[in-house]
């Protein structure tokens, strides 16, 4: 009941506060009225009476406010009165509020941007039912060359894998390439998910219409059958319901189309649609080509599973993973998927979460700066509100209160950032780039922003907080200018710190600019200009015949020499910067004899070098007369000969199967498949005439890989990619080309993640500079203000103009000095983390160290003279009188 | 007057009020001269800490308030117990009852 009543009253308190406030204005005046009307009974006059009684309640407001005090809901009260204060203190310094507003912007948006993108890749489930039962299978060797990786499998470990392991529902694809789709009279180039039967049972996807793979078609041979994804379903047959049960035509054969996947399904083969794998052990599941997933049954456990996989897969015959090392112990074991896909952008995730973390500290260091001052400005206010008896409590809960009123504005402003820098970052990232559909600003993004705000608004508000408590009252009120040498060493300190954390930032993005532009200038050793090519699909059942595919490259080509301006034109499997096809190759002769050695393999036609300019170091290149069945040749590059023919001109040399060296070809910056060091380097390269592929290998090897063609031309020629889309279709009708590109392209695409990181970390390290050039402006700026008076002493007294802007910016100057030492040091110890993905640079940069410590300086100075122009205008005769 | 005036124990304020309204509903004043006279002058409510307590007592439910016209024809806002005040009163007689009891005992002990 009581509580009841107190609630009542809260509420009637809260909204209806004038009615309240009447009442108890009526209430008080009565009793004056009375005690006054006592009085007059006593034989005062009215006048006595009336300020008798005055003077005995004492002061009506007083009475009125301590009923006020007493009231439900008093606290919320006050609050509301302290943040309408505390707005209007902040409306009245619009530069300060909106610098520090921005500068929460800037730094809550960077890191809520960073951090919705680690959300989604590291915390986010994966948008599959029970994602906690999803997993992969990582491989461990321990003794020499240890390592924990996800490896791909070969068909004999699947067929053990699907067979032998009841814990799991086991699924595996193998790769997403490009085929032709023939849907009404136009024939596209599409995304096919190769996967085999069980693999939507283990992503958890129900298909919308049908159903999914069954066994049977899973097997080699099977009948042909396709699974279409929402998208194209829609966009290429309309929505159509009756498809199913259809045959349509792709990869130049009949295939029924036996289910279609709802709108929102995500797997991470991320296709067009999805044709049945067909495992087997020969073939392509000869090697280790197929990538598998798998799905905890209810009743198992990992344990179970990880022991039956290792039973399963250790008995085998031949263990491949031995090969390098007879005696490595090999076991195997389970991952969770997310873990398992994350893990490779998870160094890049946490590195860009530092640096978003860097960032909101040198924000922090400004607006603690930027309070500090304020405070000090205050101070007066401060003592006079002391001196009335306002509390410390009251004091300090006032400056929080404006300090949270900030950081929340600041966060709101900064979640709106936030979201337009991701829609930015999404559009800069290259496509499939994350392995998530869509990135959302979810309630935990928001939380995490919100903590963000709090804790900046902490962080930036402890300083002055500390420093209010310092106010002395006397010297407060007497003194306008009270901010000692003690709060300018403070802000020194501030800014020394950002300036080292940006150092350490700008360092950072200078190694990861020079990786890139070291990466992007490689010796390209092939002319990439006036090229432009386009890829077409040959998994097709037209082109598996050799004679077929031969007379498709030989006349598609010279079709495309005869358009007017072109000068070559060549076809090849794979293009430089491109990943590339690899095989085992046996050597004779040199210090490898008879080994059997890993190399990276291209097919090419005839004019290929010619056409990509490629310089021949020594014997030939290809000729129309190097045909099927003419003596086997081949061309190696530089580092294939360097590698395993050392000193000896390898022209003339044989590899295995009686193929003779005839030519050593520059080498081309490659996207190795064999073993990756660099996202671009040169690598053992073999390139064998077109015309010598081994037939049966055809049809795989354009599973896996869509050739290019090349056209070089002098000049841009008018449609020139219409006339070679007419070229390939006058000898292939309907084959349709992927889309066109130049070697640029063609590189960048090679390189996004490399552009990614670099955009990304480069943005934050001109965040990072901006906010040091704001902290370091502030700063003297502040001085030049507070020291207007000491500035017209000194120049009344015949110092110089310069020397009194020397006096009042060196503090800033020092500071940042003071910075940059502190910041490289630190660079040097936090650098090395970054070793792994620099490349073509040391983590000891001296050029880029140089580059960023001169900008900096400029920077530091700018900063610092722009404000102390000011000292110029200082006129000594009228500031003195102003004092 | 002022040097007999005794010092509010925490509390009894509460209790005095409660006591005032007992017999009948009084408006501030009117409170304020029955305690000063049931408790003989010693103690004098002074409006500052009256009328907070009045208006805190009225929001837990002991007293309720209504405006009506003094002797000598003001409007003014009278106070009288409600239930929950009649209970409160009984509980902080004995409250006090037992204070003052153990308060004599300590005082009285050697």
């Amino acid at each position: 009941m009581a509580l009841a009543s107190q609630i009542g009253s809260l509420f009637r308190n809260l909204l209806r506060k004038r009615q309240v406030e009447q009442q108890l204005d009526e209430e008080v005046r009565s009793y004056v009225q009375i005690l006054a009307d006592e009085k007059m009974a006593e034989g005062m006059t009215a006048a006595e009476a009336r300020r008798a009684a005055q003077a005995e309640i004492g002061g009506i407001d007083q009475v009125k406010q301590s009923v006020r005090d007493r009231r439900a809901g008093s606290g919320i009260e006050s609050l509301w009165q302290d943040v309408r204060f505390g707005t209007r203190q902040l409306l009245r310094s619009p530069g300060f509020t909106v610098t520090a507003l921005l500068t929460l912007a800037l730094s809550i948006g960077a890191n809520t941007a960073i951090f919705s993108i680690v959300n989604v890749l590291m915390l986010k489930s994966l948008p599959y039912p029970h994602p906690e039962r999803m997993g992969t299978i990582y491989t461990r060797f321990t003794g020499r060359g240890a390592s924990d990786e996800r490896h791909n499998i070969n068909g004999e470990q699947w067929e053990l894998l699907r067979d032998n392991v009841p814990a799991l529902i086991s699924a595996v694809s193998g790769g997403t390439p490009g085929v032709n789709l023939e849907a009404g009279s136009a024939v596209r180039y599409v995304a096919d998910g190769r996967v085999s039967a069980h693999y939507f049972d283990v992503l958890g996807i129900q298909p919308m219409l049908g159903r999914t793979f069954t066994e049977d078609e899973d097997r080699p041979h099977g009948p042909p059958a396709v699974i279409l994804g929402n998208g194209l379903w829609r966009t290429l047959f309309s929505s159509d319901a009756a498809i199913l049960g259809k045959p349509i035509r792709l990869k130049g054969e009949p295939f029924t189309v036996i289910g279609v996947l709802p709108p929102d399904a995500i797997t991470p083969a991320n296709a067009d649609l999805y044709t049945a794998l067909q495992p087997s052990r020969n073939g392509e599941g000869g090697g280790t080509n197929f990538d598998a997933f798998t799905r905890l049954r209810d009743s198992a456990t990992w344990q179970e599973a990880d022991a039956e996989i290792n039973r399963a897969w250790t008995t085998r015959e031949h263990r491949y993973e031995k090969s390098d090392d007879p005696n490595a112990t090999v076991s195997y074991h389970s991952v969770p998927l997310q873990g398992g896909q994350a893990a490779e952008l998870r160094p890049q995730a946490l590195a860009l979460m530092l640096a978003a973390g860097f960032i909101l500290l040198i924000a922090c260091a400004n607006l603690a700066g930027l309070t500090l001052v304020r405070m000090m400005r205050r101070s007066a206010e401060v003592a006079t509100r002391m001196a009335l008896g306002a509390s410390r409590w009251q004091i300090q809960r006032q400056f929080w209160i404006e300090n949270l009123l900030l950081a929340l504005a600041g966060g709101a402003a900064g979640i709106g950032m936030g979201f337009l820098a991701l829609r930015g970052l999404l559009i800069l990232l290259p496509k499939h780039f994350l392995p998530v559909a869509h990135v959302p600003l979810d309630g935990r993004v928001l939380t995490f922003a919100l903590a963000v705000s709090l804790f900046t608004s902490i962080l930036f508000g402890m300083l002055p907080a500390l420093g209010a408590r310092k106010v002395d009252l006397r010297s407060s009120i007497t003194s306008r200018s009270v901010v000692g040498t003690g709060h300018r060493r403070l802000r020194q300190v501030l800014i020394a710190g950002e300036v080292a954390l940006t150092v350490v930032l700008l360092a950072a993005a200078g190694l990861i600019v020079r990786t890139l532009v070291h990466l992007e200038t490689l010796p390209p050793g092939f002319n990439p200009n006036g090229v432009i090519t386009a890829k077409a699909s040959l998994d097709d059942a037209r082109y598996h015949d050799q004679k077929t595919f031969l007379q498709l490259l030989d006349e598609s080509t010279a079709a495309m020499r005869k358009i007017p301006g072109v000068r070559n034109a060549a076809v090849g499997l794979s293009l430089p910067y491109e990943r590339v096809l690899n095989d085992g190759v046996t050597i004779h002769g040199g210090p490898d004899d008879g080994h059997q050695v890993g190399t990276d393999v291209v097919y090419v036609t005839p004019w290929y070098f010619e056409t990509l300019e490629i310089p021949l170091a020594a014997g030939r290149s290809f000729l129309p007369s190097d045909g099927p069945n003419d003596a086997p040749v081949a061309v190696i590059n530089s580092t294939f000969a360097r590698k395993f023919f050392p000193g000896v001109n390898p022209v003339g040399l044989r590899l295995d199967k009686g193929v003779q060296i005839v030519g050593v070809a520059a080498d081309v910056p490659i996207s190795s498949g064999l073993n990756p060091i660099a996202p671009l380097m040169s690598e053992e390269t073999m390139y064998i005439p077109a015309a010598q592929v081994d037939p049966r290998l055809l049809a795989l090897v354009h599973t896996w890989f869509q050739p290019s063609w090349i056209v070089r031309s002098a000049s841009p020629v008018e449609g020139l990619t219409e006339q070679m889309q007419k070229a390939l279709t006058s000898v292939a009708p309907g084959l349709p080309f992927s889309g066109f590109y130049s070697m640029r392209d063609v590189q960048a695409t090679t390189l996004s993640k490399q552009r990614v990181e670099t955009a990304l970390l480069s943005t934050m390290a001109l965040l990072a500079l901006l906010l040091s050039a704001v902290g370091i402006f502030a700063l003297v700026s502040s001085i030049v203000s507070q020291k207007t008076r000491e500035i017209g002493i000194r120049i009344a007294l015949g110092s110089s103009i310069r020397r009194a802007m020397f006096h009042v910016g060196s503090p800033g100057l020092m500071a940042s000095l003071l910075g940059m030492l502190l910041g490289l040091a630190l660079a040097a110890g936090v650098l090395r983390v970054m070793r792994s993905v620099l490349y073509g640079v040391d983590i000891y940069d001296a050029p880029s160290l140089i580059a960023i410590l001169a900008v900096l300086v400029l920077v530091t100075l700018g900063a610092t003279v722009l404000p102390t122009m000011r000292v110029g205008r200082i006129e000594p005769a009228k500031t003195l009188r102003e004092e | 007057m002022d040097s007999k005036q005794t010092n509010l124990l925490q509390g009894t304020l509460d209790l005095l009020i409660l006591k005032a309204l007992a017999a009948m509903e009084l408006h501030g004043l009117g409170i304020s001269r029955r305690v000063e006279q049931i408790t003989h002058g010693t103690f004098v409510v002074k409006p500052g800490s009256l009328f907070p307590a009045l208006h805190r007592m009225e929001e837990a439910g002991w007293l309720s308030s209504f405006w009506g016209e003094s002797e000598n024809n003001r409007r003014a806002k009278y106070y009288r117990l409600t239930k929950a005040g009649k209970k409160q009163l009984e509980t902080e007689k004995e409250e006090w009852a037992r204070v003052a009891l153990a308060m004599a005992n300590a005082l009285k002990a050697t």
